[in-house]
């Protein structure tokens, strides 16, 4: 067989078998989202969003599980977002020369691939069992150390990104360095780190683990703090597996909101992107 | 012309100046003045060090760590190589233009606004009157004057490279560095840009890292050719392109090198 043919032949298996594995894939995907839009779609109701849950055969909702989960996601990211994106500009920037970064990046970088119910047990024993119980500030904790290393990785690397030329042109004008970053670098990188916080944010939108240790989940309107926080992934997790229809309903209901939300997220994200380079 | 009798006063003197990149030595004991309201140019071939010195007047060098100086670079008798001199200050008093345009991602008005704003000038009105007249230097506001709030990265390459000029001159510098700053572009926006380089030299002093011999040939009062970080000649620019001293830059004026 001549080398050409060779070739073409290995050409062309390589195709086939890559296009087969994308396809099972995005098939796979697609039975699950398929699945995910028709049970959900047939279950959906406003009540989801207007009702508190009630007992199994009663009308109830999900609405303070929507709330509790948005407020322990909104203080996670009001933690979460600054410190990441100050380490990350730690990283790209001031500590750009010394040797200690390298370790911080590739420390920060393997917290990324820790899983979630790990972070969570962790977060039970320092934020749960000595402060007496299940509570929302340890709930927030989890997802903030979930989205910090996200957003650090690609804070770090848009910043890098950004052209010496760009920032040596900010200092020639007699800029300082605190200046520089934050006119010219946090400015030139902003869709990127954006991006970062929108990605991280889908992430832990549809986490369960973290939460099932740490806030775990209430049945009741309560958004305090102290407390077990009502949450979306947990209900849909205690839902699903229970015995009663309506429950088993409401748990589609919301994995169907959660679904197109994390994809609105992962949408905006990219939308983010293009709007900026364009111009 | 009388004026050009005497020779003009030296604004920076380069006194035995050798630079190293860690352990690299780029610029090996270069000594020349760089006269007041005259144009310099720096000729010679790729990697000779014309940027290393360029880079040297405004201590760019002190972004990037392992970098050393020895000698001095004298202004107003002051050694501006010194630990405690204030860079800020040294680099608001020499402009630098890079080899490709650098808009930074805002308005054109805020581009240009944004090193006068640096030397905390906040008043609108003094802030327009300084875009504008930036803007005027730079031959740029007639073309940009209806798009002062788009933003900076949609202008064409050779706007851009005439607004990074105008953002240099806006803070009003003693010196401008240019370092090949047409070498990205286009014959036309090259001609602008040299024109307006000529017309600067009425109020400031400019310095010219070039690899064009007919650039420098144009356009400067002096020239210094470089060669493996050590000046070759230094002298006016009419003796240096007809009557070299040195027999390597006759060769290299020549073409027959570099
Ligand atoms: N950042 C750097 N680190 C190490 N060496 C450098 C650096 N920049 C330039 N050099 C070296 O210094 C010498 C002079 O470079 P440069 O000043 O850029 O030359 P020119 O502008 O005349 O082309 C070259 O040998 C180049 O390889
Ligand atoms: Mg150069």
């Amino acid at each position: 067989m001549s080398y050409l043919k060779r070739r073409k032949i290995i050409n062309i298996l390589a195709l086939t078998i890559s296009t087969l594995c994308a396809a099972l894939g995005l098939i796979l995907l697609f039975i699950i989202l398929f699945d995910v839009l028709k049970e959900g779609m047939e279950s959906l109701s406003f009540s989801i969003f207007t009702k508190d849950p009630a007992p199994p055969g009663r009308e109830g909702g999900l609405r303070c599980a929507f709330l509790g989960q948005g407020l322990i996601t909104l203080i996670a990211a009001l933690v979460g977002v600054p410190i990441g994106v100050l380490g990350g500009t730690f990283l790209a920037e001031y500590g750009k020369d010394m040797k200690l970064t390298k370790f911080l990046g590739r420390l920060s970088d393997m917290a990324m691939s820790v899983p979630s119910i790990v972070i969570g047990a962790f977060v039970y024993a320092v934020l749960v069992l000595p402060l007496g119980g299940f509570n929302g500030w340890a709930g927030a904790a989890a997802l903030a150390i979930i989205i910090l290393p996200i957003i650090v990785r690609t804070t770090a690397d848009m910043m890098s990104l950004v052209p010496a030329a760009l920032r040596e042109a900010a200092f020639a004008l007699g800029a300082s360095y605190h200046k520089v970053i934050v006119s010219v670098v946090w400015r030139s990188a902003m869709s990127g780190i954006l991006t970062g916080i929108l990605l991280a944010l889908a992430r832990v939108a549809g986490e369960t683990a973290p939460l099932l240790f740490t806030s775990f989940n209430s049945n009741h309107f309560q958004l305090n703090l102290n407390q077990a926080v009502p949450s979306l992934t947990v209900s849909i997790y205690q839902y699903a597996a229970s015995p009663y229809e309506s429950w088993v309903k409401l748990a589609w209901a919301a994995a169907f909101v959660i679904t197109v939300l994390v994809l609105f997220l992962n949408i905006l994200g990219r939308v983010v992107v293009r709007l900026r380079t364009k111009n | 012309m009388a004026e050009q009798k005497s020779p003009p006063e030296d604004i920076l003197n380069v006194n035995n100046l050798s630079f190293y990149y860690g352990k690299n030595l780029a610029l090996n004991q270069v000594t020349l003045p760089i006269r007041k309201n005259r144009i310099t140019s720096l000729i010679g071939p790729s990697g000779c060090g014309k940027t290393t010195l360029l880079r040297c007047f405004n201590r760019m060098h002190d972004l990037y760590p392992n970098n050393r100086y020895e000698g001095e670079i004298l202004m107003n008798s002051h050694n501006i190589l010194e630990k405690n001199v204030d860079i800020i200050a040294l680099r608001s008093s020499l402009g630098m233009v890079f080899q490709k345009p650098t808009p930074f991602p805002m308005s054109v008005f805020d581009n240009i606004a944004y090193g006068l704003k640096l030397k905390n000038i906040r008043n609108q009105n003094t802030l327009k009157e300084k875009v504008e007249k930036a803007l005027r230097q730079a031959a740029l506001w007639d073309e940009v004057k209806d798009r002062l709030k788009e933003n900076a990265t949609g202008l064409s390459g050779g706007q851009q490279q005439r607004l990074s000029i105008a953002r240099t001159l806006a803070v009003e510098p003693m010196v401008m560095l240019f370092d090949e700053c047409t070498s990205a572009l286009d014959p036309i926006s090259t001609q602008k840009i040299e024109d307006l380089i000529v017309d600067l030299k009425e109020e400031m002093t400019i310095v010219a890292v070039t690899h064009n011999m007919q650039q420098a040939a144009r356009i400067s009062d002096y020239t210094a050719l470089m060669y493996i970080g050590k000046l070759v000649e230094y002298d006016e620019t009419d003796n240096i392109f007809t009557r070299p001293k040195n027999k390597m830059t006759e060769e290299y004026v020549s073409g027959r090198f570099g």
